[in-house]
């Protein structure tokens, strides 16, 4: 018995349904009504209104982004001497480095904090400094995978082009390797980036009692505030949004750019 | 269990779809369906080791084989002849609980902690307990029988909507609040004050729990520490009155000064702990930690099994006394009179005292079955736990406000444990007196105390500017 796509596309599409679109609906319900059910936008202006809020905001930002340029800082030549450095046994490198994935993040940040412990004596003293390590530690596999199946497919002859035209090192990295990775670049940012703005399961590791975007929500959750709640959701899923937008246009920008070279 | 948050790790809510079985199902097979929420790891779930078997004085072993839950289905039809099933669910925290059932989740007996049975009440979702559940005559009216008088007067001294919560819940297991420590590090003064977590001499090395309920608590009593330890304060006729209204105060001015003192102290401790405080313990990088005594106990007892010794101290300002009762819900029992009996049957299963024992032993909290001058088996459980092997240097310590005078009370134990697992577990008289138990905030107060938590905890953008 055969099926046409569009029988195959069946699962999925109810899972979509069931699973992001409805509670999707809810989310956006509760963000707009107030406790007696009527339509408000009171809870959009409050949020903006919020010092805590924003500040809140303003501090999830900052973790993420630290979060994303050490991670792009340590992944980027990591990847591209996986994938180009001709070193001996790449594969076992690489499955060394994805190698962490496999056991649960909490294992490896409690292994973290004990080492982190030995170096700074009390923990409690570097909250902020040890939640941006705890991060990039979990997040830096995020990184390397995407920007090393980018660079494997990178034609290196380019790369000796450039040279044999004259192009410094630091012209090299510049006019040819970034413009040629960044596919690999915008998915690595996406992939770090968002869930470092919402993940307070490593804050409350790492004893930052801080409050970052997933644990403001979940603390009006747990006071049964779902419209105030929900209305951060939202907020939250539009910067995502337009983050997506901007990373999806950059990256085709530089497609462009890449087929000019 | 209430009191233990298991951080970050999602809970898996064991939430048994309650479709299909209707009542038209039920009358069919003759089967009474009981569903049961309660908190996570929170009842003895059976197979114990043979080792573990629990010989008092009598003669009487106690040993958890299966599941309380299993046993009681088992019990309920040979003591009354009808069928029944338990469906039995849990959940983490008395929030979540209350979320499941505003989305509609439908239970018959739940088990929230106090200020939740309060709120439950003031919404009018509670079953009151049958005139039969206090008849004393009924042999299986183990909870009427057996329930130690103290923790009654404690129920019946609390009401709200102009009824008193024994008349809608059956105590399951209750405490008080105080700081675990270690006692080579610190001394019993300075244990003896919620300032503790205040001390910049214990910066970082003193820990809270990451509770709005219990931090606000802490923060208020530190704010009135002077006054309750005057002498006129303790002297007045209605002590026990002032103090509890004292530490039930919401208003806008006490917030806003508590949540000053709650600023200053999340700057001192090491963290707002959620589920570390213990291991932290264990290994020195924490001297001192606010917990519920159910959790001390656990806390000693992991500790003494890595051969580290803490004691826990109640505060001389004031505790929290705390409790988690058995409540029915109108929504789940529609006023059917066989899943009455079998919800009240149930309370009264808990509280037999040889299934008491099993769940204290289990859980390590501690159950407000005392029994009496005839069933003294939870007498002989603590004497079997702590009672001093050597006589002489035993200290005699009484417990008679729990288990009556008339029943055997006093218990001979090792000095140490004047502030280890037993006091912890059974405090002394004169540390209730200082008791208060912790309402429910209604409405504003509510909405006040959740805004504080959210200032205190937020990132202040007026901190930049301010540098």
């Amino acid at each position: 018995m055969a099926f046409t796509r569009k029988q195959l596309g069946i699962p999925y599409a109810l899972f979509l349904l069931i699973f992001v679109v409805l509670p999707l609906l809810v989310v956006l319900y509760y963000a707009f009504t107030n406790g007696s059910g009527q339509f408000t936008f009171e809870n959009f202006a409050q949020f903006f209104t919020n010092g805590k809020a924003l500040g809140t905001l303003l501090y999830s930002f900052v973790i993420a982004l630290i979060t994303t340029g050490l991670c792009l800082l340590i992944a980027y030549p990591t990847a591209y001497f996986l994938a180009k450095g001709r070193i001996p046994h790449g594969a076992a490198w690489l499955l060394i480095i994805v190698l962490p994935m496999w056991i649960n993040f909490t294992l490896r940040l409690t292994a973290m904090k004990e080492i982190l412990s030995f170096l700074e004596g009390n923990l409690a003293y570097h909250p902020f400094l040890n939640t941006i390590i705890g991060m990039t530690y979990d997040f830096l596999p995020f990184m390397v995978l995407p920007l090393y199946n980018t660079m494997e497919k990178m034609d290196h002859q380019l790369i000796d082009a450039a040279r044999d035209l004259g192009a410094s090192d630091a012209v090299v990295i510049r006019r040819v390797m970034i413009p040629l990775s960044m596919p690999g670049i915008v998915s690595g940012v996406t992939m770090v980036f968002l869930p470092a703005m919402t993940n307070y399961v490593v804050l409350d590791m790492m004893y930052n009692s801080t409050y970052i975007m997933g644990s403001l929500i979940g603390s009006y959750f747990s006071a049964y505030n779902w419209h105030d709640g929900s209305m951060i959701s939202t907020v939250l899923l539009l910067l995502i949004g337009l983050l997506s937008w901007i990373s999806k246009k950059a990256g085709a920008d530089t497609e462009e750019g890449g087929a000019i070279l | 269990m209430r009191r233990r948050l298991i951080a970050g790790l999602v809970t898996v809510c064991m939430m048994i779809p309650l479709v299909g079985c209707s009542g038209k199902e039920q009358e069919a097979s003759g089967e009474i369906v009981l569903r049961i929420a309660n908190c996570e790891e929170y009842i003895d779930e059976g197979d114990w080791d043979e080792e573990e078997t629990i010989e008092l004085e009598d003669g009487t072993t106690i040993l958890g084989e299966n599941a309380l839950v299993d046993d009681f289905e088992e019990w309920y039809e040979e003591t009354y002849g009808q069928k029944i099933r338990v469906e039995y669910s849990t959940y983490g925290t008395n929030e979540e609980l209350y979320n499941q059932m505003s989305l509609g989740d439908v239970f018959d007996v739940v088990c929230p902690s106090e200020y939740m049975i309060m709120k439950l009440m003031k919404e009018d979702r509670l079953m009151p307990l049958s005139e039969t559940f206090f008849d004393d005559s009924v042999e299986e009216n183990y909870y009427s029988r057996y329930a130690s008088d103290y923790i009654k007067g404690v129920f019946t001294d609390l009401s709200m909507n102009g009824h008193t919560i024994s008349e809608y819940a059956g105590c399951y297991m209750w405490g008080t609040l105080g700081i675990v420590y270690n006692p080579a590090e610190l001394t019993a003064d300075e244990v003896a004050h919620y300032a503790i977590f205040m001390n910049p001499k214990y910066a970082k090395q003193v820990t809270m729990k990451d509770s709005i309920r219990d931090s606000y608590f802490a923060g208020l009593a530190i704010r009135n520490a002077e006054e309750f330890q005057s002498e006129e304060f303790l002297a007045q006729p209605d002590y026990r009155d002032v103090l509890s209204e004292r530490m039930n105060d919401t208003s806008q001015d006490t917030v806003d000064e508590v949540e000053d003192i709650l600023s200053d102290m999340r700057e001192n401790v090491y963290s707002l702990e959620t589920d570390s405080g213990k291991a932290d313990m264990v290994t020195g990088k924490v001297l001192a930690n606010l917990q519920w005594s159910g959790d001390a106990v656990y806390t000693m007892d992991q500790a003494e099994e890595d051969g580290v010794e803490l004691a826990y101290s109640v505060p001389t300002e004031c505790t929290n006394l705390w409790f988690d009762g058995w409540v029915m819900m109108k929504n789940g029992i529609e006023e059917d009179a066989r899943k009455q009996q079998a919800a009240e049957a149930f309370i009264n299963f808990l509280s037999r005292p040889d299934n008491a024992i099993r769940n204290m032993y289990y859980i390590g909290y501690t159950s407000p079955i005392a029994g009496d001058a005839d069933n003294t088996l939870v007498y002989q459980y603590l004497d079997y736990n702590y009672g001093a092997e050597d006589e002489e240097e035993a200290v005699a310590y009484d417990l008679g406000y729990f288990f009556g005078e008339d029943a055997p009370h006093v218990i001979n134990a090792p000095e140490e444990q004047m502030n280890r697992q037993l006091f912890t577990q059974y405090p002394t008289e004169e540390v209730l007196q200082r008791s208060v138990v912790m309402r429910y905030f209604e409405g504003d107060a509510n909405d006040r105390i959740a805004q504080m938590w959210t200032n205190i905890r937020c990132f202040d953008v007026k901190k930049l500017f301010r540098k």
